[in-house]
């Protein structure tokens, strides 16, 4: 389980972004025409300008690259949440993506880390995985 | 210096803390107005242009109910947030250089308390676009994403929790000279900076800067015009303002990061004002967070990232001795957040020798908006 509600903030999905949210894997958005990576997706390629794109599976493994402990609730929602952390993790097998979730437990800069996914489920019915994180096993 | 265009009038309305404003979002931006084409010596018929960024009061509403002249020029700036207030400087400076306006008012009106409040976050049962990356994680607010981006720094370049206490003791001891600021009267310890609850990690809540009621205002003219009214001029030295190739891009997908997103800013800035950062006396560098004035401070070439704590320590960004006194009228932390357009005011004042914590014989008064978001922008005032 993640730190907050089960039903918060659940992405309502897009050709864009479905493989990221639903498939259970680092499957990130790759531009048809030159292969660069982009993530948060984009609908042009900031690279050479295509619009079409498929997705490539990375290795489950990142580095934190920051992080915060959010204290203070910015919506009531998130009262019982806080506090809670979130980190940004660089992606080993493409450093220069970043991701965002949520860790538990303590957290430093550099600190290997290794993805799971937690079932969101909306109002309408739309699950999602979210990519979540925790220490890498052996550190 | 260019000089094409100046400042000649300066206002504000009274500043509130949310919710303590008597009047709404609308009758203070009137009001500040009001007071800056007064102080200008102009007459509401004269104001034929109207600029500012991220604004809800439309020119339509505004010019009937002030009673200003015909209307050849209105321009927000687009996309930034609070790093787009000296943008809307610039947008007059062009106005006035390109002659197609003759009298600009630029303004930024806010009153978070008749409106929604920056630091917290509307429900969010779903995400969308870009927000869907963040927003599951508990991550909306500008609190919590320049507390990200302050870590990093921080981490990258060996930055003491004890540089950021020091923008915040800067701006509250400046706020105990200046009667405007809503923190007049309420002076801040070291000790009770540190003591002070966490908002998110490594952001104190006095890293943060206050949600409040108010309007701000300038008048901007050629120097023909201003040559026969009662204010000495102060010149737009030079405005700059923009992006780097992805820079800014949400979910901190941006190319760098962390960012204030003021190089490219800085290195138009000084090119076309011919100075550099040395030749600047004070400063008003926009606090959202106090972690991006770090970040400003450097990007914008006061020092480099890993001279920070050393360029900041032991009150050298306090009037009247620091080596670089910044938001000498309290600024967002202090005298009032009005989305930094008080620092650009205070700006001007600094140059007409008219601030109460003034800085002897400034010939340039640098404006530096909000950090983090992009594009940014930056102005330099100076004698006309």
């Amino acid at each position: 389980m993640g730190a907050l509600p089960p039903d918060w903030g659940v992405p309502e999905l897009t050709d864009a972004n479905r493989a990221w949210f639903t498939s259970g894997a680092l499957a990130v958005q790759q531009c048809g025409s030159c292969a660069t990576l982009i993530h948060p997706p984009e609908e042009v390629c900031h690279a050479c300008g295509s619009m079409s794109f498929g997705t490539k599976v990375l290795s489950p493994r990142g580095t934190v690259h920051s992080f915060t402990v959010v204290h203070y609730a910015a919506n009531r929602a998130l009262a019982d949440s806080v506090p809670y952390t979130v980190v940004l993790v660089s992606l080993d097998d493409a450093p220069e993506l970043r991701v965002v979730g949520n860790i538990e437990g303590p957290v430093d800069i550099g600190m290997p880390v290794v993805p799971y996914w937690e079932e969101r489920t909306a109002d309408d019915g739309t699950v999602v995985l979210l990519p979540q994180w925790r220490a890498a096993s052996g550190t | 210096m260019h000089g094409a265009a100046v400042v000649v009038g300066v206002g504000e309305s009274t500043y509130y803390k949310r919710g303590g404003a008597p009047e709404s979002e609308f009758q203070l931006a009137c009001s500040a107005i009001r007071n800056a084409v007064d102080d200008a010596g102009l007459t509401m018929r004269d104001i034929d242009g109207v600029v500012s960024y991220m604004e809800r009061n439309e020119p339509v509403r505004l010019s009937a109910a002030l009673g200003m002249g015909d209307l050849a020029w209105t321009a927000q700036t687009f996309g930034g947030g609070g790093n787009g207030a000296g943008a809307a400087v610039t947008l007059a400076d062009a106005a006035i250089s390109a002659g197609y306006a003759r009298c600009v008012v630029a303004f930024r009106s806010l009153a978070q308390g008749q409106f929604g409040r920056y630091g917290q976050s509307g429900r969010a049962r779903r995400s969308r676009g870009v927000g869907a990356f963040t927003v599951p994680y508990g991550i909306q607010t500008p609190a919590q994403i320049c507390a990200m981006q302050t870590r990093r720094f921080m981490y990258e370049h060996g930055v003491s929790q004890d540089s950021l206490a020091e923008v915040v003791l800067a701006s509250y001891a400046h706020a105990q000279h200046n009667p405007r600021a809503i923190r007049y009267g309420t002076p801040l310890t070291r000790d009770e900076y540190h003591a002070s609850r966490w908002i998110a990690e490594p952001l104190h809540l006095y890293d943060c800067c206050p949600e409040n009621d108010g309007a701000a205002a300038i008048v901007v003219t050629t120097p023909e015009r201003a040559r026969d009214l009662r204010r000495e001029p102060v010149a737009i030295v030079a405005g700059a303002h923009g992006l780097e190739h992805r820079d800014g891009v949400g979910a901190f997908g941006e190319a760098h990061f962390p960012t204030a997103h003021h190089r490219h800013v800085g290195r138009q800035l000084w090119q076309r004002a011919g100075v550099k950062p040395d030749d600047i006396p004070v400063a008003q560098l926009y606090e959202n967070f106090t972690g991006p004035v770090l970040m400003a401070l450097t990007e914008m070439g006061f020092c480099a990232p890993g001279e920070i704590d050393d360029f900041v320590a032991d009150g050298n960004l306090q009037w009247p001795s620091g080596r670089l006194p910044i938001n000498t009228s309290g600024g967002n932390l202090g005298e009032a957040y009005i989305h930094g357009f008080g620092n650009v005011v205070e700006a001007v004042r600094q140059v007409r020798g008219e601030s109460t914590c003034q800085v002897q014989g400034v010939e340039l008064s640098l404006s530096v908006s909000g950090p983090g978001y992009a594009p940014g922008s930056a102005v330099l005032f100076g004698r006309a």
